[in-house]
């Protein structure tokens, strides 16, 4: 419950779930780091997250940067700069050739 | 409080089929919320006999009457919290929605409602399939097949009297629409034998709407192997059920992660906040550290490759065959 405004926090995010400790959760944090920066950076974006604070930060190569807090908030504002979302199924991840 | 939702096509007998469970089955202590799309209630007669009854009626509480549906409920949980506890306390809740409602469009609506996330959390969802008319609305109504394809649990209905042949051959179509639930027989709502559904020819039927016509919808399963690393697996779920949520229709997994094994559940785009399950798995229940995902313009060997680009290793496709195999089988059917 929001201490301010009354109503209900929202709920986690399901993608924080399972998470047992404040250990596991920040293992899982630099992990998702480690699994995303290869991602992104085929479509020339990074990403920081060092595990204070509540989100990321997605930049560009240009230097436009946007703080997010949830996975699915990263891969709006990914599509929102690509102009199209990261499909994991696209052929540079889910082509016959193995990827680098 | 758990949720169950009960849908299937206008006429494929839910009521009958709830009215047995209520009188004999696990659903006896359940509260009952009973939709109508018309305007005079006539299901609730039928229901007589269950002690907490509430009636939504003159609209579907997927599209029209969803805002009253939100009410009900919250109301519910509201009695359960500030009552004074002189009345059964309510720990399950079952939904028979109208004939035309979408399963998946109820459990959005519950999901993403900020009071209902934190109180009610949806179980299963059941849909009886008509044994007589079931091939033929799945033939001429989008509808009949959305329904189809989000149940947990098939139901088919009036199999006493319909045609062997018919009935094999609408079976053979609920596997391939769904290899993911389970499927069991009634009669007048009494469990009954379905007949083996080899020799059965599958019917693919058309897609009636625009989006997706004619784009048959598969069914993959993957095996995540023992030593998956949920943080990993869950960047790359989200990702696909952002790039591709409007082909992904169903996504049921269980993963073992630091807290336990957890169950994960998508309807298109909404992911229901994932359910901690019992450790060690029940007899019978195999579902550990597997994914179904069913949906369309997508195959088991490109979701592999694409896991395994992700950083995720040790995943394979489970054939077809064996995919059904593995997934829930009917755990009760009480009599």
């Amino acid at each position: 419950m929001c201490a301010n405004c009354g109503f209900p926090a929202a709920q986690g995010h399901w993608t924080d779930a399972g998470a047992g400790s404040a250990f596991d959760r920040i293992r899982g944090r630099l992990q998702r780091a480690r699994i995303l920066a290869p991602v992104l950076a085929s479509y020339g974006l990074t990403v920081h997250d060092d595990g204070s604070g509540s989100g990321f930060i997605l930049a560009n190569r240009t230097g436009h940067q946007v703080m997010v807090n949830t996975l699915s908030e990263l891969w709006e504002a990914a599509e929102r700069i690509i102009g199209r979302p990261v499909d994991p199924l696209d052929p540079r991840f889910a082509g016959e050739a193995p990827t680098p | 409080m758990r949720l169950t939702i009960l849908g299937g096509f206008l006429g494929s007998g839910k009521s009958t089929w709830l009215r047995h469970h209520l009188h004999h089955g696990l659903l006896r202590d359940a509260l009952v919320v009973v939709n109508e799309a018309a305007d005079a209630p006539v299901d609730d007669a039928l229901l007589v006999g269950s002690t907490r009854l509430r009636v939504l009626a003159g609209g579907c509480a997927c599209c029209e009457t969803r805002p009253a549906l939100v009410a009900l409920l919250r109301d519910i949980c509201d009695d359960r919290v500030g009552g004074d506890g002189s009345a059964p306390r309510i720990d399950h809740i079952v939904l028979e929605t109208s004939g035309l409602a979408d399963p998946g469009r109820i459990t959005d609506c519950i999901v993403t409602d900020r009071v209902l996330q934190h109180h009610i959390v949806v179980g299963e969802i059941i849909v009886t399939v008509d044994a007589l008319h079931g091939l033929g609305q799945l033939r001429d109504e989008d509808l009949g097949r959305r329904q189809i394809e989000t149940a947990d649990r098939l139901v088919v209905t009036k199999v006493d009297v319909a045609q062997l042949e018919r009935l094999r051959r609408l079976i053979a179509t609920l596997r391939v629409l769904n290899p993911g639930a389970a499927l069991s027989g009634s009669a007048m709502g009494s469990p009954t034998e379905l007949p083996d559904a080899l020799g059965g020819d599958a019917e693919t039927p058309p897609v009636v709407g625009a989006y997706g016509a004619g784009v048959p919808i598969r069914a993959a399963a993957i095996d995540l192997g023992k030593t998956l690393d949920w943080p990993a697996l869950a960047v790359w779920l989200s990702a696909l059920i952002h790039a591709r949520g409007d082909d992904i229709l169903r996504i049921k997994g269980s993963v073992r992660t630091p807290r336990g094994r957890i169950l994960l559940q998508s309807v298109r785009k909404v992911v229901q906040s994932p359910e901690i399950l019992p450790d060690e798995p029940v007899a019978g229940d195999n579902r550990d550290g597997l994914l179904v995902l069913i949906g369309r313009r997508f195959t088991a060997g490109e979701l592999v490759r694409s896991l395994n680009a992700f950083g995720i290793g040790g995943v394979a496709a489970i054939e077809a065959g064996a995919a059904s195999a593995n997934v829930r089988r009917p755990s009760h059917e009480d009599g």
